[in-house]
């Protein structure tokens, strides 16, 4: 009896994995899964017997059919994933894209050329220490003009240069020619240590063309403690600059005049393009120096004018044209490039 | 100011090339312009004629050319092409220097050539370059010295002199700055007084000191006015003024020698004896050097005889005295006025001279003698004469700034130290008087330095003298770290993120102009008298703050068009301007507009949606998400360049802060526009405590438990609008979350109705609802929308 089970077992053992193994189809796999494992199967057949036999036989021949039955339906399952896998396979072979038709393309929204560079700058200066400060750009004339030591026949306050607004009706008021007036306004009110910019726009009279604009941006920069000096402003211009420019931009004075600041500097910067090595270059004119902003010692006179004793305090500032820095950088040639809002300037910021 | 580099080897031992001088320039805060080689570095060159061309016997490129020059005939070899038979030329002969080199005769291809016709470029002419051969004009005679058309050989230097420095105006003020920076002891001019017999003209300032604070005069007489020596006219001429006569050059040269303007008068034509210096009289004559006749107004300063103005003073002279050839006696002024009264008068009378420019920007009180007697020197050398006494009216002398201070306060200035050497040395040579009284060191400014008034002056000259670029960047130090925290203004960070929200929407940042004309500002329906208005502007039609940022999109989106750009989402962040009442209003605003598709993603083949209402309605509330206490609600009066039925009103804690909606198509059409146009503008301070209660938002649980969906469809009149639907539904099922999904007009829906279809979710925080309570819910919408709309289920 058990040698007789047994032999079944050995048969259905090699008749299954026989035909598992030559099965080339899925349908057909199901079938043949039903026909030895299903309820009616060939193997569930058998063991239906197993419950009318003695223990002892029930010992050897549970254990034998259980191991057929695991073995079996891994064989099913590995060949079920097998006939998958070649299924898949065939259909990747058939697969024939364009893979080089043009992409779908993102219309990516910009900011401005001037908004990259003022964030660019501002993001350095922030790091710096800086904060920010703004003030108003219709401007009065005593903040913009007389608290700033330049009197009142100065011929920057002439018709020349500065804008006057008509039709106010309690003071004078021009647009502002300079962010110079959110110095005063900040010192009158916040003691020393005082440490700001303020980028914004600002307004001459100037004609307009390639290198002029009666509409343009300055970031200002002021710091007013104890013992500050002309060596700070030129280590800070320094540190500033090479974020900009990277490391190895150089920062170099020359003597100039603005009547509020004394000592007076031009201050310029190393240019990045040919580093001083090309004499023909375009840039620099091959002087290896480009012209970027001025700046100096808060003259004492704007210092006392906000209520700061110069004798205890000093401090540097800053005046510098957006412009011209966002054009260096971004080697735009015409100011004017930033005002027509052309679409096909301004995708590529 | 043209600066000759010969004139200023009068004043300081210079051997530095012109590279190098400009160099020095620079580090003294003076730009060159330009420099210029000029004159002629050459000798023994004469002019001669051409008389006869031959091919050489031994070179088809050479040609053997037979000259008549000042002592015979000579025959050269050239190899130039634009020979002509004729022609005066520029003939080296052997023996001459042209720059460095010697000229020798030498034999070319078997032919001895006893001379060089030369080339502009050869005689390093180069102002006058022509190809091949110099060709003269053909008046001048054979045996001209050329070197003597063209004067000494000299560098012009254009300086760009700081508005802060007349003292520059001058070779004696460049040598002098040059001096101090190169520590060069300068050779002073021969001021030596010279005491001269008899009176001059009686001198009465009646202007007072804020006209004429000093005036001196000389009168010299029986002068002989020839033609002012070579060494006087070739400098003249070099600055670019032509030589008249000795006694006009004369003073003209000492305003280029050492910055004074002076005055000559032929003393003979002056009437009555007397000098005044006065405002002139309402109404009076005046005919200037220029031949231009002028009616003067008491806003003019001159200089008069007993009878009429016979100058404007530091201006102009006049006609009627003048220096002539034929002047005998002249009477010679040399004053000082006060700036603000030649800036006055020059612009009364609109015109600026070499004068004028020094007066205003103000000259040195205390050379007024020194010119008179350089001046009075070179015209007796020069034209003889006897000489007066001076007249030297100087009613209150010029007291010059006294700084005291100490060598450490000049580094505290600067970061750096100088040394107190060279410090002693800057100040003893830029002083008028420099003492060191212990630790105290007292500057006394010269007079030509009237901007020199305290330390911080003294600070920068230091600095300059001793070069900036010796200035070291300073240490870092530990105050570099953030001093104190503060915010930026709120909106620079609102502005940053709303224009990150627009960006990533595919919109343009455009940057325009303030400026906006008066139709701009009547197309969009503002009232100029409320709108701050320029007084000078750059033109008609520049001369409005503009009140809205859409005047200047539109403007932008014309301008793409025309560029054949069709589909533009465009914004601005700026401010806008008003007037509130007499005092300038600004705002802070954003303002979008698009036309044409919609940006997206883009692919061959697959449509784009257009631009509509709902678009821009979109981008609106994707602008302001986050923001609490936000509304959208229709117009009830749209602005004027807004479409009066597509327009909302932006709401921001309940008070109207913009628009957003279709622009009016007469505005679009006043601006050439032909497409319509979707755009939004709105003040962004009114979003400030919404951005700043925004930062401290707490999280919200993500509901674990399952929601269930429904859709519902209903036929509701066609006028009710969604905003009602929705209202209702807020409030029979304030849990659920409800969208549209779908909104039909047409075959199956009668004629006054619409259908919607609305999608809910329904779910509840603490549970998975069971269907019975979901259904009870759907109930009640579904009632309310019946009761309260007279919806029907469809």
């Amino acid at each position: 009896m058990t040698e007789e089970l047994k032999t079944k077992l050995e048969k259905l053992d090699t008749e299954y994995s026989q035909k598992i193994a030559a099965c080339a189809d899925s349908a057909a796999l199901q079938d043949l899964q039903v026909a030895v494992l299903g309820r009616k199967g060939a193997l569930t057949e058998l063991l239906k017997n197993l419950k009318d036999m003695p223990l002892e036989d029930k010992k050897i021949f549970g254990p034998l059919s259980n191991d057929l039955k695991n073995k079996l339906t891994a064989a099913f399952e590995a060949r079920q994933s097998a006939l998958e896998t070649a299924q898949i396979n065939a259909e990747l072979s058939k697969t024939d894209m364009d893979l080089t038709l043009p992409a779908r393309t993102f219309d990516k929204g910009r900011r401005h050329p001037l908004s990259v560079a003022q964030k660019r700058m501002t993001d350095i200066l922030a790091r710096m220490g800086f904060v920010w400060a703004d003030g108003p750009f219709i401007e009065d004339e005593e903040h913009n003009f007389d608290l700033l030591n330049i009197p009142k026949n100065h011929p920057a306050r002439d018709v020349q240069d500065t804008f006057f607004i008509k039709n106010t009706q309690k003071q004078d008021f021009v647009l502002r020619t300079h962010t110079s007036g959110v110095q005063v306004r900040t010192m009158k009110k916040q003691n020393p240590p005082i440490r700001i910019i303020a980028p914004g726009r600002v307004y001459r009279s100037d004609s307009i063309d390639a290198t002029h604009s009666p509409v343009f941006h300055q970031i200002e920069g002021l710091y007013v403690d104890k013992n500050i000096s002309l060596a700070d402003l030129k280590r800070d211009l320094t540190v500033f600059m090479q974020g900009l420019f990277g490391k190895g931009a150089q920062v170099r004075f020359r003597p100039s005049f603005f009547p509020f600041t004394e000592p007076s500097v031009e201050v310029d910067v190393s240019c990045v393009f040919c580093a001083g090595q090309n004499a023909a270059c375009g840039v620099c004119k091959g002087t290896g120096w480009k012209e970027m902003l001025g700046a100096g010692i808060v003259h004492p006179n704007v210092l006392r004018n906000c209520g700061i004793d110069p004798e205890e305090y000093s401090g540097y500032a800053f005046g510098m044209g957006m412009e011209r820095l966002a054009m260096f950088s971004l080697n735009i040639k015409d100011i004017r490039a930033f005002y027509e809002n052309d679409a096909r300037v301004l995708e590529q910021f | 100011m043209k600066i000759l580099y010969s004139w200023l080897k009068d004043y300081l031992d210079l051997n530095l090339c012109a590279a190098e001088l400009e160099k020095k320039f620079t580090a003294l805060g003076i730009e060159t312009a330009e420099i210029k080689n000029t004159g002629a570095d050459f000798e023994g060159v004469h002019a001669a004629r051409i008389e006869k061309i031959e091919r050489h016997p031994n070179a088809d490129k050479l040609s053997l050319v037979t000259l008549a020059t000042k002592d015979g005939q000579r025959c050269v070899v050239c190899g130039a092409k634009n020979l002509v038979q004729g022609d005066i030329v520029p003939l080296a002969r052997a023996g001459a220097r042209l720059g460095k080199n010697k000229l020798e005769a030498a034999e070319i291809r078997g032919v001895v050539s006893k001379g060089m016709i030369c080339s502009s470029d050869e005689l390093g002419l180069t102002n006058t370059r022509q190809k091949g051969i110099m060709v003269l004009d053909k008046n001048t005679p054979v045996g001209q010295d050329i070197a003597a058309l063209y004067g000494r050989a000299d560098i012009v230097f254009d300086l760009e002199i700081p508005s802060n420095r007349p003292d520059l105006l001058s070779h004696l003020g460049v040598a002098r700055e040059l001096g101090i920076l190169l520590n060069l002891p300068l050779k002073q001019p021969d001021y030596k007084a010279r005491q001269g017999s008899g009176p001059t003209l009686k001198i009465n300032l009646e202007a007072g000191p804020e006209g004429c604070a000093r005036y001196i005069g000389r009168t010299i007489k029986n002068v002989k006015n020839t033609q002012s020596p070579p060494w006087l006219s070739e400098r003249l001429a070099a600055m670019g003024v032509n030589p008249k006569n000795a006694l006009v050059d004369i003073t003209n040269y000492i305003l280029y020698d050492i910055g004074h303007p002076l005055h000559a008068f032929d003393a003979d034509r002056l009437e009555s004896g007397e000098i005044n210096v006065r405002w002139a009289a309402e109404g009076e004559a005046f005919t200037g050097l220029d031949g231009i006749n002028r009616v003067l107004t008491a806003q003019t300063l001159v200089i008069a005889d007993g009878k009429k103005p016979v100058a404007l003073a530091g201006v102009l002279g006049g006609r009627a005295d003048s220096i002539g050839q034929d002047t005998k006696n002249v009477f010679l002024e040399a004053a000082w006025f006060w700036p603000p009264a030649i800036n006055k008068t020059a612009k009364k009378i609109g015109i600026s001279t070499e004068a004028s420019q020094r007066f205003e920007r103000g000259v040195d009180i205390e050379s007024c003698a020194k010119a008179m007697e350089l001046a009075t020197k070179l015209i007796t050398e020069i034209c003889g004469g006897e000489i007066s006494q001076v007249n030297d009216v100087y009613p209150a002398k010029y007291h010059p700034a006294v700084i005291n201070f100490k060598p450490a306060d000049i580094a505290k200035i600067l970061g750096m130290d100088i040394g107190e050497e060279r410090l002693k040395q800057i100040f003893t040579q830029l002083a008028a008087k420099f003492e060191i009284q212990g630790d105290n060191w007292v500057f006394t400014a010269p007079s030509y330095r009237r901007d020199l008034t305290h330390k911080w002056d003294l600070a920068e000259e230091a600095a300059r003298y001793n070069g900036l670029d010796n200035l070291a960047a300073g240490e870092i130090r530990s105050t570099q770290a953030a001093l104190y925290f503060a915010e930026n203004p709120k909106s620079v960070d609102i502005g940053e993120r709303l224009a990150g929200n627009l960006v990533s929407l595919g919109f343009f940042e455009c940057r325009n102009f303030d400026f906006v004309s008066l139709k701009d500002i009547n197309t969009f329906g503002f009232d100029a008298k409320n709108t701050p208005e320029i007084k000078n502007p750059l033109a008609e039609g520049m001369q409005f703050m503009r009140p809205a940022l859409l005047v200047s999109l539109l403007k932008n989106i014309e301008y793409n068009q025309r560029q054949s750009r069709a589909d533009l989402s465009l914004f601005e962040y700026g401010k806008t301007f008003a007037l509130h009442k007499g005092y300038p209003q600004e705002s802070c605003t954003i303002a979008g507009a698009a036309t044409g598709l919609t940006p997206r993603t883009k692919f061959f083949g697959a449509a784009q949606n257009p631009v509509d209402f709902y678009y821009i309605k979109g981008a609106v509330e994707f602008l302001l998400e986050g923001f609490g206490n936000i509304a959208l609600k229709s117009s009830a009066n749209a602005p004027v360049f807004m479409h009066p039925k597509i327009c909302m009103d932006i709401i921001i804690e309940g008070k109207i802060c913009g628009v957003l909606g279709k622009i009016h198509p007469l505005a679009a059409k006043a601006y050439d526009i032909k497409t319509d146009v979707w755009a939004f503008e709105f003040a962004v301070k009114p979003l400030e405590r919404q951005f700043d209660a925004q930062k401290f938002k707490a999280a919200r649980d993500v509901n674990i438990y399952p929601s269930s969906r429904r859709d519902l469809s209903v036929l509701i009149d066609k006028t009710v609008k969604f905003e009602n639907v929705r209202a209702v539904i807020a409030q029979a099922a304030p849990a659920a979350v409800c969208a549209l999904v779908d909104l039909y007009q047409g075959a199956g829906v009668p004629e006054n109705k619409k259908s919607i279809t609305l999608r809910f979710e329904f779910s509840a925080p603490d549970r998975t609802l069971t269907d019975k309570e979901i259904n009870a819910q759907v109930e009640t919408v579904l009632s309310s929308l019946q009761n309260r709309l007279g919806a029907a289920l469809r």
